[in-house]
């Protein structure tokens, strides 16, 4: 086959944009509708945990079902950021680990929360020690999971710098690193219960999340790019026609 | 030389690196604000926090960071001329002021720590140690770039300057923050 | 080249599990009449405490336990069809592996919650309560893996172009429908009586009954096209 059929880059457009519509909808749902991003502070005794709980009822309980509902959608988006390392020339060893990696990732980076959150929301009425708790299990499993991110994005990061197929620039490999390194960052956010270091804190959420939204934006044009120069070969990936 | 048309570049080394550098270089500079920032508030605990640094120990290190940068750059000019024995030298060396660093380093905590001066004993001293510890994890990247150099120097059929430059532009890169994090946190009282 | 044998004794473990995992869905006590999230802590405790559950909550949970898993080798055996699919892309087998990988785990999950209630039911009725609760919000709610196969699996048929495709349209449409009817779940949480909440019509009844009709239905259509396979590839060797 010589010619790649008309539509035949329609799957990888299908995966793009679901990466695109699900991000603005995690932002909508954690930013907006839940309002558990950004986080509030680890140091809140129990009956101010209950109020910020009653504060967000209805927000969390019916931000989290759409989460519930939407949240699978991040099998196709890790296919296809799959999809990106077996355009390399790099073994498929990268791509199935990062699928299965992250793949996984979507429990701790999501899930988790919302099951945490919606169990915290439904019974105004539990013992403020319990909310507390769950308050924790909500924010310390949705931040303080590090090592499926870490070592993920580690994977792509050596994909990228040893593709001699140009799927990316090298400096994206580097921004790997820095947001494999954000999850360095974040580990002290299991001993702090305030200032920067904390999972509210200036450098544990702050900073991380500036690396974190550049390196997002970064790879949904990156795979943008990458989808538009597609030629369904397996030699160096063809420059875009300026 | 090699064959190769001499390709005339802006930076040397890759430029994907210096744009890391780049980055890296902002993400430095937001957490020596937010130190800064809490240093104002409390300058009296921050100062009286600061004592428990050896400032001759820090001196030390810093000469050893310094040192392998100055056998790195030996590097790459020894690389440049074709000297690639010489270069491959060099770079051995580097690793090895490095880890003269590590060593000092790792004795400098494992003392602190006995001294009860932990990350979790105040605010000056966690931020010490984050400091000092995302440093040192840079430390380490960076004798995986040194090893790739090697790589690179040892053998004919590879042997890409510009590898070995966008090497040692990423050690040079954690010999300067090096001198930043020192000069924040041992010398500036 | 006997490819597709190994996948008949996979496909022959679904009949298997499904045995086993009804077993357990009735010797489970909150189950067959599905336990409310209204009752109360004490109410809650009592249930655990009763030695007419007990034992039957915790040999049904460690059925589950087991077993839980058992429908990835399924899932597995599908991303295969998928890959015979007149696709330009792995993307929708990758997407189903990825399911695989997120949809068990999130019902084991709610295993662990089961059986942690069960094992010390002498516990704080507070602590039985919020134990009970994750494992009920858990299973009921977290439907988002179970949706995303059943649509990616819809897209990957309609979009398989051949003379023969894979899976016939109906079974794309199929797929669809019980996407659908795995929505009300989502809302577990959000309700505590009527057909949304975790022992409503919609959440529990229409939501089970739906992933089992699915497992059947797809066990068979699975089943048919693996017999294709081979002897397309018989014919062909």
């Amino acid at each position: 086959m010589s010619a790649a059929p008309p539509d035949s880059k329609r799957e990888l457009w299908i995966g793009w944009w679901t990466l695109v519509v699900f991000y603005n909808l995690y932002g909508l749902l954690f930013f907006v509708i839940t309002r558990t991003q950004p986080p509030p502070e680890p140091s809140l005794d129990p009956s101010e945990v209950v109020q910020w709980f009653h504060d967000r009822h209805y927000g969390l309980l019916y931000g989290y079902a759409i989460v519930s509902i939407v949240g699978g959608a991040t099998a196709i988006m890790n296919a296809t950021l799959a999809y990106s390392m077996r355009r390399m020339s790099v073994s498929r060893a990268f791509a199935y680990s990062y699928l299965v990696i992250y793949a996984l990732a979507t429990l701790p980076g999501m899930l988790i929360m919302g099951v945490a959150c919606t169990v915290g929301a439904m019974r105004p009425d539990r013992d403020p020690a319990l909310m507390s708790w769950i308050y924790d299990f909500a924010f310390l499993s949705f931040e303080g999971t590090m090592g499926v991110f870490l070592i993920g994005s580690l994977v792509w990061m050596v994909a990228v710098l040893l593709d001699e197929n140009g799927v990316f620039p090298k400096w994206f490999g580097y921004l790997n690193l820095c947001n494999a390194l954000t999850e360095v960052v974040v580990a002290p956010a299991w001993i702090f219960k305030s200032g920067p270091f904390a999972w509210n804190g200036a450098i544990a959420w702050w900073i991380n999340m500036g690396v974190f939204v550049t390196y997002t934006v970064v790879f949904l044009t990156l795979l943008r790019r990458m989808i538009l120069r597609e030629d369904f070969g397996t030699g160096p990936l063809p420059e875009l026609a300026p | 030389m090699n064959g190769r048309p001499e390709v005339v570049r802006f930076v040397p080394g890759q430029p994907d690196m210096w744009a890391f550098v780049l980055f890296e270089g902002f993400v430095f500079t937001a957490y020596f604000g937010v130190y800064v920032f809490s240093r104002a508030r409390s300058p009296d605990l921050f100062l009286e926090s600061q004592a428990h640094l050896d400032l001759r120990i820090g001196f030390f290190n810093t000469l050893a960071l310094l040192a392998s940068s100055w056998s790195v750059a030996r590097c790459v000019q020894a690389a440049r001329e074709g000297s690639y024995r010489a270069a491959t030298t060099n770079a051995f060396l580097t690793m090895l002021f490095g880890f003269v660093f590590l060593v000092s380093k790792l004795r400098e905590w494992v003392v602190e720590i006995e001294q009860g001066f932990t990350f979790t004993a105040d605010e000056f001293s966690s931020f010490y140690y984050f400091l000092t510890g995302i440093h040192f994890l840079h430390l380490l990247i960076g004798f995986v770039a040194l090893a790739v150099a090697v790589y690179q120097l040892r053998s004919p059929a590879r042997r890409s300057q510009e590898i070995v430059e966008t090497c040692a532009t990423y050690w040079h890169t954690i010999d300067f923050l090096w001198v930043l994090i020192f000069a924040l946190l041992y010398v500036m009282r | 080249m006997k490819r597709a044998d190994g996948e008949l004794l996979l496909l022959w473990t679904l009949p298997l599990l499904g045995v086993i995992w009804i077993s357990a869905f009735l010797l489970f006590p909150g189950f067959v009449q599905p336990m409310s999230p209204t009752l109360s802590a004490e109410q809650v405790a009592a249930f655990y405490r009763d030695p007419e559950n007990l034992p039957r909550i915790r040999y049904s949970m460690i059925l589950f336990n087991w077993f839980g898993v058992g429908l990835i080798p399924i899932l597995a055996l599908i991303a295969l069809q998928i890959r015979r699919m007149a696709h330009r892309t792995p993307i929708f087998s990758y997407a189903i592996v990825a399911c695989a990988a997120g949809g068990p785990t999130i019902f084991l999950m709610a295993d662990l919650f089961w059986l942690l209630a069960a094992f010390r039911p002498e516990r704080d009725p507070q602590l039985t309560l919020l134990l009970n609760d994750l494992a009920w919000v858990t299973f009921s709610s977290q439907v988002g893996f179970l949706i995303a196969q059943n649509v990616i699996l819809a897209l990957a048929i309609h979009l398989d172009r051949q003379q023969r495709p894979v899976f016939r349209p109906w079974v794309a449409h199929f797929n669809l429908v019980v996407a659908a009817l795995l929505i009300p779940a989502a809302f577990a949480g959000a309700a505590m009586t009527g057909p949304f909440a975790w022992d409503g019509v919609l959440t529990f009844w229409v939501r089970n009954v739906a992933i089992g009709l699915w497992i059947a239905v797809m066990g068979v259509v699975l089943g048919r096209a693996i017999q294709r396979q081979r002897s397309e590839q018989q014919a062909a060797a």
